[in-house]
């Protein structure tokens, strides 16, 4: 049995007997042609995150950039790892945009107008699900290369977004780590795509999932470069630079996520062999170290400044 | 990609795919009739799987854009629609031997139907809570309407006078006026009401967020009666003789057989992995999708027994080309 047949018949049996019956219970039953895609969602967020610590905690091992007397700041990032992958915020995520987007698209198909998908744009593609899936990739992962640099753009954006780059110990574990308003933003930046592109067919969720891996791994605290492929997948150190130090704030660089092409076009790449410290020295204390409510709550506050001065000025 | 002018009738096909129409129609005469396949519509897997029906194997997997799920002959019995909601699309293949024959672009289908005068094809748009009922020929909209949320499935009276539909996010039943195309009544119905099947001059609908079917007057949406089968009771068939009924318990993991008179439960199927839609082969056989376990059960109903044929992600909707053998009325999913 593969290994994605065997996912599905996991959270399928996860949806008939632990969330069908309690949708049957509370006369939710609405629901019940979806809640498989949310067993699925977290039965693959779930083999994501053991997937990740089997690769990378060994590697952290081995080959250290850093060494830390103590991990307790990590523990943060733990936390937002599975709130994101396998918890709660995946499926109101699935919940709160499948109503927008359903919201939006009825109100479209009522003016006669039916939201195109990147198969329909490109005809050719239909029937090639893999080349499409890559396509999917490319595109969304320019979409992220903009919302990124972005974020680092503006004042307020980046008060959010600090919350990401605050981390002293950053490790694989620190890719989720983000204020809850910057995933709202992202929420709704990839919604606009979207509308335009369509939401890639999901018949490939280990595809996506490794996706999901690139992005950990280019957290991790390894000394590790991808040699001859540095300039087609992100790596470890690529990021790292985006993380140091130097780097936090409005002038940055390495905004890629997965692939390093954006960065190289628009001119922001940095491939220095070097392995910086990482963090951002104007973010309060608590961002760094603090809890994840106290980290929230000092974004937030934060946020609300930049605006207000903003505005003041 | 065909127009949607056409996609869904023969005669403008012929002059648009030459070549494809040719060979649909010198099929029956020049050549062995083909052998029975089944096509499996994989709601999570965007495709649709063809299996031959003799060897039990999976023989191709079609592609479509996202969510395939339920399907529809068109009148002639020349091409099988089978919708993809999310994908905003219909796809259509021959019948008899899976070959792809194009897609129209069509917001959100799910459940979808000839009405049997063959005028118009009506569609539930379930995520966008639409019933549309489209020119048959054309494939135009000709009257959309947002009756409650969630429309998912339904059927109309034989004679072409009324259209019934369970709107599952809103707990109730709407008829519509086929004439008139104006809506005749919606009324309460039961927690998430499903499958919709016209049974001997009165309705049978699926509780879903129930454990049974109410039979319900066609008239004015009154319910005559109740009728337990399982848990997550989803959808409703009866068999090519009209002798059974069949509803596939999507929580409770059975199948029950009713009698078509009475309504009483005649025995329950032990079907486990959230059975879905159904069809029955010539020697009475059940194909049963089931939804959890990716697979197709071919049950045997004398025993209960079955085999299993994998399939993709979320098996949904089941065509058995058999069905193409009988001589009624095919048009809905209905066997």
């Amino acid at each position: 049995m593969g290994l994605d047949r065997c996912f599905s018949i996991i959270a399928g049996a996860i949806d008939q007997h632990l969330i069908l019956p309690v949708l049957y219970r509370f006369g939710w039953m609405e629901w019940g042609d979806l809640s498989f895609n949310w067993a699925l969602v977290c039965v693959y967020g779930l083999f994501a995150v053991i997937l990740t610590y089997a690769v990378c905690w060994p590697l952290e091992a081995w080959r250290p950039v850093e060494h830390w007397p103590s991990r307790k700041a990590v523990l943060v990032d733990i936390f937002y790892t599975l709130l994101n992958r396998v918890g709660v915020i995946p499926v109101v995520t699935f919940l709160l945009f499948y109503q927008v987007q359903t919201d939006f698209t009825g109100q479209l198909v009522d003016m006669g107008f039916i939201p195109p998908t990147l198969e329909t744009l490109i005809p050719g593609l239909f029937g090639h699900p893999l080349i499409t899936f890559g396509l999917y990739a490319l595109i969304l992962d320019f979409a992220d290369y903009w919302r990124h640099r972005l974020s680092h753009s503006f004042r307020a954006w980046y008060a959010l977004h600090a919350l990401h780059h605050a981390q002293r110990q950053m490790s694989f574990w620190s890719d989720d780590r983000n204020h809850i308003l910057d995933d709202f933003i992202s929420f709704l930046w990839f919604f606009a795509v979207g509308l335009a592109i369509g939401i890639p067919p999901l018949q490939f969720p280990l595809l996506i999932l490794g996706l999901r891996f690139m992005e950990s791994l280019s957290h991790a605290n390894i000394r590790l470069s991808f040699g001859p492929f540095e300039r087609l997948l992100v790596s470890p150190r690529f990021h790292r630079l985006h993380h140091a130090k130097r780097a936090a704030g409005r002038h940055s660089c390495n905004y890629g996520a997965v692939f390093p092409f954006w960065d190289m076009i628009f001119r922001t790449a940095d491939f220095s062999a070097v392995w910086l410290p990482t963090g951002d020295a104007k973010a309060p204390e608590a961002l760094a170290t603090g809890s994840y409510l106290a980290q929230q709550l000092t974004g937030a506050k934060m946020f609300a400044a930049a605006l207000a001065r903003r505005r003041h000025t | 990609m065909i127009t949607r002018r056409t996609a869904l009738s023969l005669p403008l096909a012929l002059a648009a795919a030459p070549a494809a129409a040719q060979t649909m129609l010198a099929a029956p005469a020049a050549a062995p009739a083909p052998a029975p396949i089944a096509l499996v519509m994989n709601s999570g897997g965007a495709s649709v799987s063809v299996i031959d029906m003799t060897s039990r194997q999976v023989i191709n997997t079609l592609p479509t854009y996202r969510e395939p799920s339920h399907w529809a002959l068109t009148p002639d019995k020349r091409e099988i629609l089978i919708s993809d909601a999310s994908g905003n699309a219909l796809f259509a293949f021959n019948p008899h031997t899976a070959k792809p024959l194009g897609h129209v672009r069509i917001a959100d289908p799910y459940q979808l139907g000839y009405t049997p005068d063959h005028r118009y094809l009506a569609v539930n748009a379930l995520r966008l809570d639409h019933v549309d009922f489209y020119d048959a020929t054309t494939l135009k909209l000709v009257k959309r309407f947002n009756p409650g949320k969630k429309p998912s499935h339904l059927d109309f009276s034989p004679n072409s006078r009324w259209s019934f539909h369970s709107l599952q996010g809103s707990n109730a039943l709407a008829s519509f006026d086929l004439t008139s195309l104006k809506m005749r009544w919606r009324v309460p119905i039961g927690n998430t009401p499903a499958g919709v099947l016209w049974h001997r001059g009165r309705l049978l609908v699926c509780i879903m967020g129930g454990n049974g079917i109410v039979e319900v007057d066609p008239r004015n949406g009154r319910i005559l009666r109740g009728q337990a089968t399982g848990r997550g009771a989803h959808n409703i068939f009866y068999d090519e003789a009209g002798q059974r009924l069949y509803v596939s318990n999507r929580l409770g993991g059975t199948l029950s057989a009713l009698d078509p008179v009475t309504l009483q439960v005649q025995r329950n199927y032990r079907i486990p992995g959230g059975p879905d839609d159904i069809g029955i082969d010539p020697a009475g056989r059940i194909w049963i999708a089931r939804r959890f376990a990716e697979e197709v059960a071919v049950m045997d109903p004398a025993t209960g027994d079955y085999d299993t044929i994998p399939v993709g992600r979320s098996p949904h909707g089941i065509f058995l080309s058999t069905c193409l053998r009988q001589t009624g009325e095919i048009t809905a999913e209905r066997l």
